[in-house]
Formats: C-alpha cells, structure tokens, sequence
C-alpha cells in the first residue's frame, strides 16, 4: 500500500498522493502562482512591479529589467522566480514578508518541478470548455448505479478506501425526503416505503417527492439567498417591499420543472422577451430584490451606481462563480476581468427605469399586478354583473320622460347649507388622540348648542384633543368655508384657539387670538390668522375659508385638530359650510349644469367631463343622451329615487371591484429605460470618478459573444445559457451537489476563479455540467439521478479511521451528514407536531419572534420599526414564507446560520453555537411544537406506553428508538409524570405556552409530561441533522 | 483524540450517568468527551494567532460607546471662538471648496455660519476646551485621548454608520467585534465574546435606524455576531425556560438529551454530536450566568451614585455604562454601547443639551470605575459617531437655535484606556472646523489603532472569502502612533 496522506485536504495537498506524474499546470500551478504572486504580478496592471506578469505565459517567460526571465522552461536554478523565492535574504524573499504570505518547501519544490518540466502552460481550469470525460469502468464488488458512482469510486479505490453500507430505509426515506422538500416524512409513508420491497420501491418515493409542490417551496427557499430575496428595501428605513410574488414566481418555476437556460433567461430578462407574458415580467423581480434606500440627503447618481453594481456581482456570483465585485476598483488581482470588462458587464443594468430613491414605498417602480386565479375569476364575474345592472337601468330610462322645468333660465340666488362632520361623536373610522393619547377627548353636557354634548379641554400651555383618519372624508368644494362652534369660558379664557385640519398633512391651520397655537413660526396658509379671541361666555361660530388655510377644491380632510393655548374651552358641531341648489332648482338639467361652472366644481369621470365641458349646441346626440342619463340617475331629486336599487348595486360592484383591485398583490419588476444610460469606467469604483465611455459586451476570453445576440440584458443571459459556456452549468450542478452533500465538488461554490478552490473530483464534475446541459437543463431529472447514486446513498456513519482520512467527506466514502438549514428545522417540528399550514405562496406572514427586537433599532418613521405578530395559520406555515426584515432579520433564522438577504449568498455556513441550543431549548414555536406532538401522541400513538413513545420518535426521526432509548425517554416520562402530578398547575402553564388551544380532553399532566419527552426530541442532535 | 477510544470511555463511564438525574452525569460526560469543545470562544481554531498577533496587546477588551447620528463637535469639543464674529455669514467658498454635500441642504441658498451657543473653559493638566455640556467629561480629560481630525467619506447615516463599523460602506463585511472575537476569541466560556447594549433616550427608542449588520458577523462564522443584551425580556434571547418547566425539569431534560446524544454519537461517529452536547451545556450555564450579569443589586452605593440615577433603569444609557463594566470584568472582549438620537439637523442646542445631559455622566463614571478596580489599563475606552455636522446652518438660524447638516470632513472622538496615552489631544481642523489642517484621521486608521491596542496587526488579520483575503481594514489603515501610550 502507498503510504498517504494523514488528512486528505483540497487544493494541494491532494496531489502529493501522485508524486510521479508530471505537475498540471492549470491544477497545481497555476493557484499557487495566483496566492501568492498575482498581487503584485498578476492582471492588474497599475500594481504589477519590475515589470514581471505571472499570469499570462509571456509575461512569465519575457526578459526583466534585471536582465533575469521569470521562467526560463527546463532550468528552475535560472528561473528569477525560483531564486528569489529561495533566497535566504530577507529583503530579496518573495513573496515579500510583509505581504503576510510565505510559501511552503513542497509548494516550492512543486514550482521547480514545473520548470524543469519544461514549464507548460495552460489556463485555468474552470474557464476552458469541459469536455466530456470517459466514465471509469465500473469496479467489480462495488454497488454501482450510475455514472455518478463510477467516478466518486474510481477516486475512492485510488485513496484505497471504499464505501459505507447501503443507508437503512428509514434512514434513507428521511433523508431523500429533507433533501427534495425540506420536510420529514410521515409515520405512513416511512411504513408505504418499509412495505415496498420491490427493486424500484426507493425510486418510486423519489418520483413522488419530485411530483410534490413542497420540492419547489424548497428548492425556491435555497434560491432565494443567491436572489438576496427579502419583505424591507434593506437600507435606513427598511421599510416593508411587496415583492413575494416573485418567490412565487421561484416556487412554480421548479415545480413545473422549468429548464434552467429559461429560467435564467426569465429571470434576468423576462421584460425582454417578444411580448413577455406577465410571469416573466414577474420574474425579472430577481434583480429587484437588492437594497435600496431613501435616505434624505443621498445622491441618486451614487446610488444608481451601488444598484447595478449589486446586480452584476450577483450574476456572476450565482451563473459565472466569479467576484467579479473586485474588478468594479481595479483589474481583478487574480481571475482575467478587467476593470472596462467589469463595467461593460455593468452597463447592462445600469438602464432601468427605476429611481435612485425607493421613497420607502411598497412598490418603487417599475412593478406590475398579479391578480391570483380567484381575483381574476371574480373580476369577470362582477363585470358581467355590472353590465346586467347597467341594462336594467336602460329598461327604466325608457319609461321615464324629461322636461327641463327650468330650460333657458339663470341660476339666480343661491343657498348656503351646513355639512356637518363632527356633533356628539367622532367621524366613523376616526381615531381621537391628543395631549392625553387614547383619553384625550372629554364630553360635557353643558353647555351645548348642537345635539347633547360637546367636547372640552382645559390647558395650562398649547394643548388639544383631534382626530385623525375619518372614513368619510370632509371633500372640499369650491367657495367652501370650514367652521367650528366655540364657547371660551369667562373665568378662565384662553390665549389662542385654534383649528388644524389634516389632508395628509396638518399644514393648514387657522388660529383666533396670540399666535400661540401650533407651528406659531409659520405664515400663510400653515398658520392663518383668522381673527380675535371670539367673546367668552357664549357660544360663537368660528368660520374660516377652505382657500385660507390651503385647502384646495376636492381636498380631502380626514383629521381635524381642536387646540388652544390655557383656558378652558368647549367645543360644538364643526364641519363645512357650501353653497348649494334647492331641490326644485336641482330638477333642473340646466340649471344643475350652471351651477356646476359657477361653483367650479371637481370634475367628474372624464367623459362626462368632457360633455359638460362641451358648449350644449355642439354635443351629439349621444352625449346629451349620456349627459340626461347621468342627471336622471344621480341627481334629480326625485326621479334618482327610480334608479337607487341599481344605483347601490352598481356603487357595491364598484366596490368589490375596487377592493379587488387594491388587494390584487403586484411585485417590483426591472424596466429598460427607452433612452440607455451612458456607463463609464469608474475609478476606484467612485461615482464620481467617470473615465472611459463603455457599452455593454460580455468578457470574451470566458466565451465569445454571438453576432446574433442583442446587446441588452437578454442577450446577456442567452450568452450566459450557451451550451459553451464553460461556467454556468458547473457552477449550477456544483450548487445542488453542494445542496445535497454539504459541500460541493468545488467547495468555493461561490468563486470558480483562479483563488478558488480545486475540484475534488473534476471529471465528475464536468460529466455532471455536459449532461445537464444535454438533458435540455432538467432540473428534477438532475437531481432524480444525484439521489438514486449509490454514493447518495451510503450510510453516514463514520468509523475513526475515515474521520481521520477525509473529515470533510469530499472523497464521500460515507453518505452526506450535516446540519440541517434553520427553515428546515422549524419546519419540521411544524410537520411533526401537526401544526404546519400547508399553503403555497402568497404574502409573508409574522410567525412568533420575541418582543421588542426591531423598536429599539428601527428608524422613528419606520413602518417595520413595531413588530405585530400574526395569529393562526400563519403561526404556522413554512418559515419559507417568514416575513424577513434586513435590517433585524427572525432570529430564530439567523441563530441557525440563515443569511441576512442583504447580499447575494450560495453557501451558508453551519456553526455549533450554545444560542442555538436557546433556540429549540425554550423558543415558543417549539414548546408549541411539542406539546402538539405530545397531544398526537396520546391520540394517534396507541394505548400503551411502548407504542406511544415508538410513534413520538417515529415521527420525528423516521425509526424506532432503541431499547437503551426506549428505556431512557420511559424513565424521563415517568419522572416528569411525578413532577407534574405533585403540580399540575405547572402542567398547565407549560401546556399553555404558545397561541393554540390546548386539547382539554387530554390529562393536563400526561399531557405534558409527553410534552417533555416531545421537546427532548426536538432537540436531539439527530433531529437536526441530516443523517 | 482518536474518536474511537473517545466512544470506549463514554462507554466505560456509562454508569456515571446511567442512574443519577442530576447534572454531574453530563458534566462528568462533557469533560470525557473533549475538554476544548467548552472552549468554542477560546482563541480561534479558524485563524492563525501567530500571524497577526504580533504585539503585546496592551488592551484585552474593548467598550465602544457609539454616539448613533453623529454628535456635533463644534458645540461638543472642536472651540471655534472666532466663529462669533461669523454669525450667519456665509462659509466661504474656499473652505467648501466644492466638496459634496447632502441633498439635504444641497438645495439651500446659502450657507450661513452657526457659531455654537455654548460657552468652553479649560479644563485638565493642559487646559483643553470643553463644552459646558459635558461637565463630568471634562474632569476626566486627563485619562483620555481627543481625536479632533475623525474623518470618512461617507455623509449619510446608513453608508456611514455600516463603513465605520465594518470598513466598508456596502452592507456584508463583518463588524469591529466580530473580527475581534474571531481573532481573539472570549475570556469567559459563559458569555458571548461580543455583546451590544441599546440605550433608550428619555425612555424610549426612536432616532437614526441601526441595523444588525452592524454588529453582525459578515461572512465570518455566525459565532462571531454581536449578541444584543436587551433591557426587557430575556436578557438573551430564548433565555428562560418556558412556563411551567422548572429548573430541575430543565436539568433533567438536559441529562437525558446528552445521554441519547452521547449514545448517537457512538452509534455514528460524527464528531459535531460531541460539539452539540457541549453547546447546550454552554447553553444552561448562560441561563445561570447572564441574570446574574446583569443583577447590579450588589453594585456598592458609590458606584450606583457615580453613575446616576439613570442607572437603576434597566436599559439607559447609565444602565448600560455599569453593565459594560461588568462585561468587561466578565471577560467579554467587545461590548458596543449604542446611543441614538444625535441626528441634529434642527433645534440642535436643545437636543444636544438632552443628550449630553444622558451620556456626560455615565461616560465619566465608566472611565473612573474601570480606574478604580484597575481595568482601565486593560480595557480600551472608545467614544463617538458616524461623522460630524457642518458649521453652517441648516434651518433657520438664531444665535440660540440652529441645526446642523451631516458633515464627514472632521469630527471628534475620544480614545482612552488600553494602549491610548492619555491626556492627548489630537489633530486639528481650520477655523471653521470644516477641513483637517493637521494630522488626519481617517476612520481606517481608527479601526487600524484599535486593532493594535489589542496587540493585532490590522493587515494580518484576514479572512479568506471569495478568494480574497478580507480585512477590516480593507486595504487601507494607519496606526495613528501619537495616540499610543
């Protein structure tokens, strides 16, 4: 046997295993050149020094200013690089000691090796089309089952070791079951699969789990960090977005098993596509889902920048495996970018129509409506309905006759007419407020001038009482004057009164007596001064003009304010004095029509407008038809009576349909600006600091761009999908191996480039990118094949001796084990205890999160600042659907190592930490969880003990406990049993924990003594790992 | 240790837990396991000390009192006494020299002068002006250092407050803390290495927004994140047991679940099982040790009183001063204390007032008490913001009232403690403390200057991440050595 390795590590050390072939450059080389040379001697030109480049092989081989070469093939000892990396003299020593970098004798050694090989050159690796490599020939005594095993056994037998048993079913049914939909199995379907016993019974469990819409949930939520999906914009405010119908849109893509070239396309590009269908509009919301901000003060043109240079390194990140970020300041020091390539990739996305500022608005646009099936359905129901309403209102008009009573006349004098708005109550929908909050409003009965009682307040300083948000708003027509009763007592008068009224703002404001009311530093229509204290002692009607107080026709008030500085002072009926017709007057088609210019009043719906805007003589006939119709039906005062049924009929499907309409959800979607945004190459990244014009191109050196491709974002992604291209598919399949084995077969699954790390099996890897591409990018038909692999698998068991060869496991002579995500988690003690809400798509819900996390974080004007936990079903759904705020992100999430979404993110990482034992130890969704669990125990887990404790550890971990458990978890029930008998009020309040009814049917202290036992279960190293 | 051998004496031992319900059983299992898995706060398994701690650390902790907003330092420590004579004259263009400013008052007329209202006297051994508003402050100026050529490039809150706390003004990086804990690891295996404290103003929050990110661990491992302290609720998050579940259930509990983990773990192998057993032990000694952390019940009258009265209201600015302390005194290796509501852009003398009135106090205090019980030799005291604010005005101007725009040019911190000579004060800004005349300092070389007090070679400590070794200080990053002791 070879001696090995102590430790099989990537990268390098791999490669001592084979000292006797020739070194590969591009695999051996070329990293190490890249570590620790490229800083100074790599692409970025304004860095290289004495003029020596290392990454191209001229460069290596060329002639210094020494008078030295580099390289010189064949002879390490004339080799500069050689020399000076020997060199005992420290000044001389390179790398240089104070780049923090310092090379290892072997890695030396490999370098001269090289050389005197005759230095060979090639590229890297990930950038050279894969070409299809020879399966290795199946290896008699191994299980095999596909291609796939043939190339993970053929490393294995060259390592000398072999595989691990075949999983148990139980294991294996849970295990493929968290890894295609991110939850456990059912007792049942554990049994169906026990029962099958046939050859196809693991596939068969495989088809079904692919056929289920929780693979899309699943699949969508792991998508969704590379999206950096997420419910705030992300900066300062972070206040809520509506975007969700995009992971919607995620979520249904891999559930159809839409091909992975459409879906980057749709993704990057959807808008572009000939006449997209609103899906694909919905699509492009991928790179709407960066951060974005309104902070007052920032320069849009710094941030049109940050936007779309968020979007490039998010693409390359998820389809290139490149950071392509470090090229948006210089030349990137290691991988082949230049700074212009970065930009040309830039000005992709630096034409959209969006704004710099998000306005902390839901919907910043671009965004477009995405009414569900039902709205949709509903919308044509009441269309329909209201054209059937619209015909009885023919049939009526037919037998009605009209004569103008007053045709010819003028309008001659005109009433004026109290609105009254506020007597006795507040306005429906009001919320009063003021000095003393909630309590701010006090009644007295006396005295009074309008009905039974007016309110009153007695201050020392400014005080008041108001309301704000009224259902009804007060609409302000033209000549209208606004008006309060006010009663000032005498002994104990105030120095101001005043009157605020809120259209969305309180700026319009009218004060009596000193200027001590509110906003005193202001003039005009803010602070209007409309006269003296009125006399104390009687009851006075304050009157003020709409126009003084900056109130527009058709404004609309839905808060008014009652202040005054000291005193005492009682308040009456208030509202809006308008000048209007009397009924016979109002009889009259004319007159109405006069009436209507002379007050100027708000138009009405625009052809109508257009009618009464028309001289009479010159209307057609069908416009003084639909002009008397529209007089008939809503404003003659007794002939409107014949049309009220319909009139309400149409005024609800009016509303429904409006209702619809505002509840119809819509999602942020990208826009190409018709005139494109000229890109500049930006120095050192500074917005500022424009240099040379560039358009958008594709780098070539990675694969030339077609001819026939357009010069947007959609040729970008077609360029990105080419079956060439040497990047995009690798890095995919390597994500959903990474997502099945914990780490992929190139662990940087992130960086492709020169500094990431080596394949650990590269001809695996790029049989897997040739034939996902061949197979038209099947997605379930990929991951079909990864999990029916005999490699997938293997038991995860781990004997001393290969824990000691491969502690990753990334020669996989054992099946995959790690902990499980943190939705997964959650989402499992959901399924198992019975409490999951299973319910596709649709808005992010508030499940539970401790009190008082985003208030002492939260900007003041924030409208994510208070946390309002949600009730029933959305307690419980999948944590897919958790409502995420950037900026304080579910910490029962971000405990479990969930990323915060702000940046693009492919590989999460896994930690230990005690804040997660916290977590599942005392978080309320869990004890919830558990004694739910502990409730189908009693009722579904048979009459015995025995049975009850099988059917607990059943569902949670798909097998039954051992004896030595069995015995472990007996003894604890019966301990807790004790407890809880001598204080059974203890058993309550734990069975109390969380929003849902307990079962009263169940005895409180078995009830929670199970309930214990559950929540031991829930925290079992096994529950929350993938085994 | 060979796993196996570690399964075998887990074996041996079974009868150490096999018939007792108390918590020597797991404990006595815990330490058969393997002792360095309680050490998970201890130096860092990921980094290589050697490469990057390269001086005496003169400070093994740090307290970052973080003024979120930005305090004016015109009205705070920058005297400007000839400003009087510039009242509401305009700044002159060859002082703004075109530099950008925010949208914000981008659009104002002009750019009146805004000489502070408050009166400075000398104060300390070398006669350094102070403000009136910070009375207390002042009778420590000769234990810290005054840095008066802070400088970013950064002028709103967001970009700002995310480039000081993680070296970049993108949202991703790790925070100050963060990559102290990574490098340095904790002194207590019961607390967290890094921990942030939120203060409340007048009783309540509100004030510039603050982000997790920014005690966030970025892409360094999630231990690292800052753990908030809160003032209610559990002082940890998930801290308590649930009702009805006593704290013998809770043990009870305990035991049973490490021994099934303990049998798993022999049945498997998988080494995370141990780490996973050692975690929740952590885990119930935290339930034990933060109530008592923040028990300041037997804080002796003297101290209570030299902190104020705030500072039996759990939560203030005050509170959290004490509660720093007693961090420090734990071991705790980063404790950030923020404060917000220093974003003055109108009715500044009044807010300021209020603030100062808040923090002056306490932040005294802190610096006497850790003196007193001798930590201040050790323990890095770090005051200040974001960025400054402008001299001219933005509002309307009176000479008793005046707001003030965000101003990234020059602004004021204080260092103290650890490393930092004391007594210093540093740099200096023109007239019209708008531009660095001498002595810049740019937050990098902060950032750099706090590293090396912890005896860090701010280039070396790195973190490979998308194939590039990150720093806190990007690539930037001067020790300022006037400033070290």
């Amino acid at each position: 046997m070879r001696p090995l390795p102590l430790t099989i590590s990537f990268a390098l050390t791999v490669i001592s295993v084979q000292a006797e072939n020739p070194v590969d450059f591009s695999r051996e080389i070329l990293p190490l050149l890249s570590n620790n040379c490229f800083e100074c001697h790599g692409p970025d030109e304004r860095e290289r020094k004495a003029g020596l480049r290392l990454d191209t092989h001229e460069g290596a081989l060329a002639l210094l200013e020494s008078g030295d070469h580099g390289v010189v093939p064949g002879d390490s000892g004339k080799s500069s690089i050689v020399t000076r990396m020997l060199t005992t003299d420290a000044d001389d020593r390179m790398p240089p000691i104070d780049s923090g970098k310092s090379m290892r004798a072997s890695e030396i050694a490999k370098i001269r090796q090289w050389i005197d090989e005759g230095a060979a050159w090639g590229g890297h690796w990930a950038f050279e089309k894969p070409e299809r490599p020879s399966v290795p020939s199946e290896m008699e005594g191994w299980r095999t089952a596909n291609a796939i095993d043939r190339f993970i056994q053929a490393r294995l037998h060259e390592a000398d070791l072999a595989f691990e048993s075949r999983a148990d079913k139980e294991t294996l049914i849970r295990r493929v079951t968290l890894d295609l939909t991110g939850l456990p199995p059912t007792v049942k379907e554990v049994d169906a699969f026990l029962a099958d016993t046939s050859a196809e019974a693991f596939e068969r469990v495989v088809d079904r789990l692919l056929r289920s819409k929780k693979f899309g949930e699943h699949m969508a939520r792991i998508w969704l960090d590379a999206a950096r999906y997420a419910d705030t914009h992300g900066l300062h405010l972070d206040n809520e977005r509506t975007i969700w119908p995009y992971r919607d849109w995620v979520i249904d893509a891999f559930n159809r098993n839409q091909p992975f070239d459409q879906f980057t396309i749709e993704q990057l590009a959807g808008d572009l596509l000939p006449e997209p269908s609103l899906p694909q509009r919905v699509a492009t919301g991928f790179n709407r889902c960066n951060v974005t901000t309104s902070e007052g003060g920032s320069i849009d043109e710094e941030y049109y920048v940050r936007y779309a240079v968020d979007r490039v390194e998010t693409t390359s990140t998820v389809w290139l495996g490149l950071t392509a970020g470090c090229a948006s300041c210089h030349d990137h020091k290691f991988d082949p970018l230049t700074q212009k390539e970065f930009y040309q990739l830039f000005s992709y996305f630096y034409s959209l129509t969006e704004k710099a500022m998000d306005g902390n608005i839901h919907l910043p646009p671009p965004s477009v409506k995405v009414p569900t099936d039902a709205q949709r359905t509903r919308q044509t129901q009441l269309t329909a309905m209201r054209e059937s309403v619209r015909a009885e209102i023919d049939t009526i008009h037919q037998d009605l006759t009209y004569t103008d009573p007053h045709l010819g006349e003028p309008l001659g004098e005109l009433s004026q007419a109290d609105h009254v708005w506020v007597d006795d109550a507040l306005p429906e929908g009001a919320q009063g407020d003021g000095n003393e909050g909630a309590d701010s409003w006090k009644w007295i009965e006396d005295p009074v001038v309008s009905g039974e009682r007016a309110s009153t307040r007695t201050a020392s300083g400014l005080s008041q009482h108001f309301f704000i948000q009224a259902k009804t708003p007060l609409v302000i027509g033209s000549h209208d004057r606004l008006f309060a009763y006010v009663y000032l007592d005498p002994k104990n008068p105030p120095q101001t009164v005043q009157l605020q009224f809120n259209d969305g703002s309180w700026d319009h404001r009218a004060y009596w007596g000193a200027n001590k009311g509110h906003a005193s530093n202001r003039k005009g229509t803010a602070n209007h001064h409309a006269g003296d204290l009125p006399k104390p002692g009687k009851w006075t009607r304050l009157e003020v003009s709409a126009e003084a107080v900056g109130l527009q026709e058709g404004a609309k008030v839905h808060g008014l304010a009652f202040t005054q500085y000291d005193g005492t002072v009682h308040w009456d009926k208030a509202g809006v004095v308008s000048v209007a017709l009397t009924d016979a007057q109002l009889a009259s088609l004319s007159l109405w029509e006069q009436f209507r210019k002379h007050t100027k009043a708000a138009p009405l719906d625009k052809a109508l407008q257009d009618i009464l805007d028309t001289t009479p003589n010159n209307r057609t006939e069908a416009q003084r038809d639909r002009l008397r119709r529209h007089f008939l039906e809503q404003v003659h005062p007794t002939m409107k009576a014949s049309f009220a049924q319909q009139q309400a009929a149409l005024r609800a499907i009016d509303e429904e349909l409006a209702a619809i309409d505002k509840a119809i959800p819509a999602t942020l979607v990208m826009e190409e600006r018709k005139e494109p945004r000229q890109a500049h190459i930006l120095e050192r990244g500074e917005y500022t600091e424009k240099r040379e014009a560039v358009s958008s191109q594709v780098p070539e050196w990675i694969l030339p761009g077609r001819e026939d491709l357009p010069p947007n974002r959609l040729g970008l992604a077609q360029w990105l999908v080419d079956p060439e291209h040497p990047l995009t598919a690798r890095v995919t399949v390597n994500r959903f191996w990474q997502q099945l084995f914990g780490t992929g077969l190139v662990k940087t699954s992130e960086d492709f480039g020169i500094q990431g790390e080596q394949p650990s099996h590269p001809e695996l890897l790029d049989w897997l990118a040739l034939d996902f591409v061949g197979s038209g990018w099947d997605v379930k038909r990929f991951f079909k094949q990864l999990v029916l692999s005999e490699t997938y698998q293997q038991s995860s068991r781990v004997t001393a001796a290969k824990r000691e060869r491969d502690p990753e496991n990334r020669l996989l002579a054992r099946g995959p084990r790690f902990r499980l995500d943190a939705e997964t988690i959650r989402d499992q003690a959901l399924a198992v205890s019975g409490l999951l809400v299973h319910q596709l798509g649709g808005k992010s819900v508030k499940p539970y999160q401790p009190s008082g996390l985003w208030k002492p974080v939260a900007f003041g004007g924030s409208n994510t600042q208070e946390f309002k936990q949600d009730s029933g079903a959305a307690l419980y759904r999948r944590s897919m659907y958790t409502f995420w705020k950037r900026t304080a992100p579910p910490p029962s999430m971000a405990t479990f190592d969930a990323p915060n979404r702000e940046t693009c993110m492919v590989r999460r990482a896994r930690t230990n930490t005690p804040l997660q034992a916290l977590v599942l130890m005392n978080d309320v969704q869990y004890i919830e969880a558990a004694r739910h669990l502990a409730a189908r125990t009693l009722r579904e887990g048979g009459a015995t003990l025995d049975e009850r404790l099988a059917f607990a550890v059943r569902t949670v971990l798909a097998r039954r406990p051992t004896p030595t458990e069995a015995a472990s978890l007996l003894n604890l029930y019966e301990d807790q049993l004790a407890a809880f008998e001598a204080d059974t009020q203890a058993a309550k309040d734990l069975l109390a924990t969380g929003d849902s009814p307990r079962v009263d049917a169940l005895d409180p202290n078995e009830h929670a003594a199970w309930t214990m036992v559950a929540h031991l279960l829930l925290n079992l190293s096994e529950t929350v790992t993938k085994g | 240790m060979n796993p196996l051998r570690e399964a075998a004496l887990v074996e041996t031992r079974r009868h150490f837990f096999g018939r007792t319900a108390t918590g020597i059983g797991t404990a006595a299992l815990a330490s058969l396991l393997n002792p360095q898995l309680f050490a998970t706060n201890q130096p860092n398994p990921e980094a290589d000390l050697a490469k990057y701690r390269q001086f005496a650390p003169k400070a093994n902790r740090v307290i970052y009192l973080f003024m979120s907003g930005a305090p004016s330092q015109l009205d705070m420590w920058d005297y400007k006494p000839q400003l009087n004579d510039w009242f509401d004259k305009d700044l002159p263009d060859t002082i703004r020299n075109g530099q950008r400013i925010t949208t914000m008052t981008s659009g104002q007329e002009r750019f009146p002068i805004a000489p502070s209202k408050f009166k400075f006297s000398r104060h300390g051994q070398d006669g350094v002006w102070i403000s009136e508003l910070l009375p207390h402050t002042a009778g420590i100026i000769d234990d810290i250092a005054v840095i008066k050529t802070v400088h970013t490039e950064a002028i709103n809150h967001d970009p700002a407050i995310t480039y000081i706390q993680t070296g970049s003004q993108l949202p991703g990086r790790p925070s100050t803390g963060a990559w102290v804990s990574y490098g340095l690891g904790s002194l207590n295996e019961n607390l967290p290495a890094f921990v942030v404290l939120h203060s409340t103003v007048n009783g309540g929050f509100g004030g510039q927004a603050l982000y997790e990110r920014l005690w966030g661990a970025g892409f360094l491992s999630n231990r690292h994140q800052g753990v908030s302290l809160r003032s209610s609720g559990d002082p940890v998050l998930y801290l308590s047991n649930p009702q009805g579940m006593s704290e013998s259930m809770r043990r009870r509990m305990l035991d049973e679940l490490a021994k099934l983990n303990a049998v798993r773990y022999q049945a498997v192998g998988d080494p995370e099982i141990q780490a996973r057993i050692a975690q929740y032990e952590m885990a119930y000694r935290m339930q034990t040790s933060v109530p008592e952390l923040t028990d300041i019940s037997k804080e002796p009258d003297s101290v209570l009183k030299m902190y104020g009265d705030e500072v039996k209201t759990p939560g203030t600015f005050a509170a959290n001063c004490l509660l720093a302390r007693r961090l420090a005194e734990r071991g705790v290796r980063f404790t950030q204390v923020f404060i917000r509501q220093w974003d003055q852009h109108g009715n500044l003398p009044n807010d300021i007032s209020r603030q100062c009135r808040i923090i002056d106090q306490p932040c005294a205090a802190l610096i006497r008490d850790l003196k007193s019980k001798g930590m201040l030799d050790d323990t890095l005291v770090i005051w200040g913001g974001e960025f400054g604010r402008t001299v001219y005005c933005q509002g309307k101007l009176t000479r008793e009232n005046y707001g003030r725009d965000h101003h990234p040019r020059c602004y004021t911190k204080w260092m103290a403690g650890g490393g930092i000579k004391p007594g210093v004060v540093y740099g200096e800004t023109d007239d019209f403390s708008y531009n660095v005349v001498k002595d810049p300092v740019h937050i990098h070389d902060l950032n750099a200057t706090i590293l090396h007090c912890l005896g860090v070679n701010h280039e070396r400590l790195t973190y490979r991440h998308q194939g590039r070794d990150f720093r806190l200080t990007d690539v930037h990053g001067n020790i300022v050595q006037p400033l070290l002791a």
